[in-house]
């Protein structure tokens, strides 16, 4: 039922930033008017047929999150991003990775394939997969105003064995997120916000355990140069315990994330991201900021891919 | 035996690489060249070296400030490029982001490569190699024969080699925010878990660390540690393994400690370096008297040469205890450090 109105909201802002889009054929241009400008200095890439691929990558190019918080930006018009982050340490001698790919519709919208932050039943902050869209309110930026965007994520199901027993965790979560600029610090971006989340606990050959919970998140950015960002985020994340020799059913709790690290754009559409983690996990309520030994690095990427510039130049679609 | 034959083919691969990076013979090495910046921030690129009455380059003078102290402490500045007409390299200056063991609280410049191989005369092996990222971070991946282990109290500790790091850090440059702001970075380091004499072990160290010019020539660093490790023995497949012990569980005392160093510059290309650091020991069976999990303040003493632009060889002393100095226990330690700007020049050269 919950899921249901969460499925509702999101598709009913999907709607009216639908309808908010031009429409392709209302956009053409008439024959007999002159060909409206291409928007470079908009800081859209042009897709034209002549267009070098050195500029089609020169970009600019937006990230639409800081390292799992979604942010109220989108990736854009035409534009693909692939990331991935890799936990070096968090499960001794296990790599564990996340990836988002995001697909931009319009300057508002975009779809995505993402794994989203969850601590799963073994303890671990292990990534959920989930499927959602995100939406970015066409509202004017000015200083100290923010931004402010939407984004659903429906989750798909991943399994868990703890004590023998398999467990599918699924996470559905709506975000309702906030970003804040000031003219007088140039270099500051804050973010906050929402993560309203449904998380289900089903045990196999047993009745599943669902909890909503309302979950607050927040983050910042520090611009130090022109290509490098310090940012750290701090959340609130569903947590899935169970101990089946213990408890009858598994429980849904509250687990704190907090992440601080960097983003550096090595090149306009390649930007490397690493970060220190942190998680105070209340199945072992002895474990607190000390713990240095839980905590966890990690590293990833981010590529940028204008594919929409790509397609006009190799076979002539999707051209301005 | 092994460890031995291990040891003799690096010293000679070591040796072989400091001898191929020696100047041709013919007079003394000539510092690299560089203008001082124009601001505290933003290197600038050399101007070229003055000719003499015969066309030859004179060599070119030496400029230091206390802004600019220089290639080992920082401030070095390339040349521009020989031969091609292009624009000179604009490079920032390159810190190095340990003394012998400890942290210092400059990072390496975005895009450069580090790497760290040393031995010593107790078998000891071990490697650092890192990336800047973006002038405000740096990652590595380690090899330390730091971490020691004994079985009872009156054990001698033995080394646990290789032990395998990954460190994340972010900082600040020096005087980034005001004139006299020294380099201040977080720095994350943890181990992979290591099974060994039939235990599983881990460690962890979160610093924070400021780095402080003096003058053109002599530099401070002191910061604070906050560690952390685990020990747990391993069991049979099936079994409940026990409770690991921690560092943590003993009390935040026994986390935190202080460290520092001290590095001078006698001469051009030579440094004095000193260093006072801490590493943990594990002992498996130990009674009430010792904890499981020590750590160990670790004094390190040397000197640091300047081979060549990108190469610099270390050799000095280290005392793993200095509580009971055991001067028995001391090693002597080589060192060669290669940094390379490759990768950021790759990137420019892509922009």
């Amino acid at each position: 039922m919950q899921r249901g109105l969460v499925t509702l909201i999101a598709l009913g802002i999907a709607s009216r930033a639908a309808l908010a889009e031009p429409d392709a054929h209302d956009a053409a241009p008439d024959d007999a008017a002159p060909a409206p400008p291409i928007r470079e200095a908009d800081g859209e890439i042009p897709r034209t047929p002549d267009t070098s691929l050195g500029r089609m990558f020169r970009g600019p190019f937006r990230s639409a999150r800081l390292f799992a918080m979604p942010t109220a930006d989108v990736v854009g018009a035409y534009v693909l991003s692939l990331s991935g982050e890799g936990s070096l340490l968090q499960n001794p001698g296990v790599l564990t990775s996340a990836g988002v790919i995001a697909v931009g519709f319009g300057d508002i919208a975009q779809l995505e394939y993402r794994h989203t932050e969850a601590i799963g039943i073994t303890g671990l902050d292990a990534p959920v997969p989930a499927v959602g869209v995100q939406l970015k309110l066409p509202i004017p930026e000015h200083s100290g105003v923010p931004a402010i965007g939407v984004a659903f994520r429906l989750g798909v199901p991943r399994g868990e064995l703890q004590g023998g027993k398999l467990v599918d965790e699924t996470v559905t979560d709506l975000y309702l997120v906030g970003r804040l600029r000031f003219a007088s610090l140039p270099w500051l971006t804050l973010h906050g916000g929402t993560r309203i989340s449904s998380a289900k606990a089903a045990p196999a050959g047993q009745d599943a355990v669902v909890r909503t919970l309302v979950l607050p998140t927040a983050g910042y950015e520090i611009a130090m140069n022109p290509t490098a960002t310090i940012i750290g985020e701090i959340a609130l994340a569903p947590q899935f315990q169970w101990m089946p020799a213990l408890e009858p059913a598994p429980a849904i709790g509250r687990g704190l994330l907090g992440r601080l690290g960097m983003k550096w754009r090595v090149l306009p559409a390649i930007v490397l991201e690493g970060s220190l983690g942190y998680q105070v996990d209340d199945a072992a309520p002895t474990e607190g900021f000390d713990a240095v030994v839980t905590w966890d690095i990690r590293l990833g990427a981010a590529v940028f891919v204008p594919w929409g510039a790509l397609a006009c130049r190799a076979v002539g679609v999707f051209c301005n | 035996m092994k460890q031995a034959s291990g040891v003799i083919l690096a010293t000679v691969l070591g040796t072989a690489a400091i001898a191929g990076a020696q100047p041709a013979p013919g007079g003394p090495p000539t510092p690299t060249p560089y203008d001082p910046p124009a601001d505290g921030d933003a290197p600038e690129p050399a101007s070229q070296p003055p000719a003499t009455g015969d066309g030859a380059p004179a060599p070119p003078p030496v400029i230091r400030s206390p802004d600019d102290p220089g290639p080992l402490l920082g401030g070095a500045v390339d040349p521009p490029r020989a031969g091609t007409g292009g624009p000179p390299i604009r490079r920032k200056p390159m810190r190095f982001p340990v003394v012998l063991t400890s942290p210092t609280g400059w990072l390496l410049p975005a895009g450069v490569l580090y790497t760290r191989n040393a031995i010593d005369t107790g078998g000891g092996v071990s490697s650092d190699s890192r990336v800047g990222l973006g002038d405000v971070a740096e990652f590595g991946v380690a090899t330390t024969d730091q971490v020691r282990e004994r079985r009872l109290d009156a054990d001698d500790p033995e080394r646990i080699q290789p032990y395998v790091t990954a460190s994340f850090r972010l900082g600040l440059e020096e005087n980034r925010l005001f004139r006299a702001q020294p380099g201040m970075t977080l720095g994350f380091r943890k181990s992979f878990e290591r099974t060994h004499s039939g235990f599983k072990t881990r460690i962890a160290e979160l610093t924070l660390v400021a780095s402080k010019h003096l003058g053109p020539d002599v530099a401070l660093h002191l910061g604070g540690a906050v560690w952390d490790a685990s020990l747990q023995p391993t069991v049979a497949d099936g079994a409940m393994p026990p409770e690991p012990i921690t560092l943590h569980g003993h009390g935040i005392a026994k986390q935190v400690r202080v460290f520092g160093g001290f590095e001078a510059r006698p001469l051009p290309r030579s440094q004095i370096l000193v260093d006072l650091g801490w590493a943990p020991d594990f002992c498996y069976q130990c009674t009430a008297k010792h904890d499981p999990i020590e750590l160990r303040p670790e004094l390190s003493w040397g000197v640091r040469y300047q081979l060549a632009r990108s190469v610099h060889v270390e050799s000095g002393v280290r005392v793993p205890d200095i509580g009971n100095f055991n001067l028995l226990d001391a090693q002597i330690f080589g060192e060669i450090t290669l940094t390379s700007f490759a990768l950021s020049d790759a990137v420019e050269t892509l922009k």
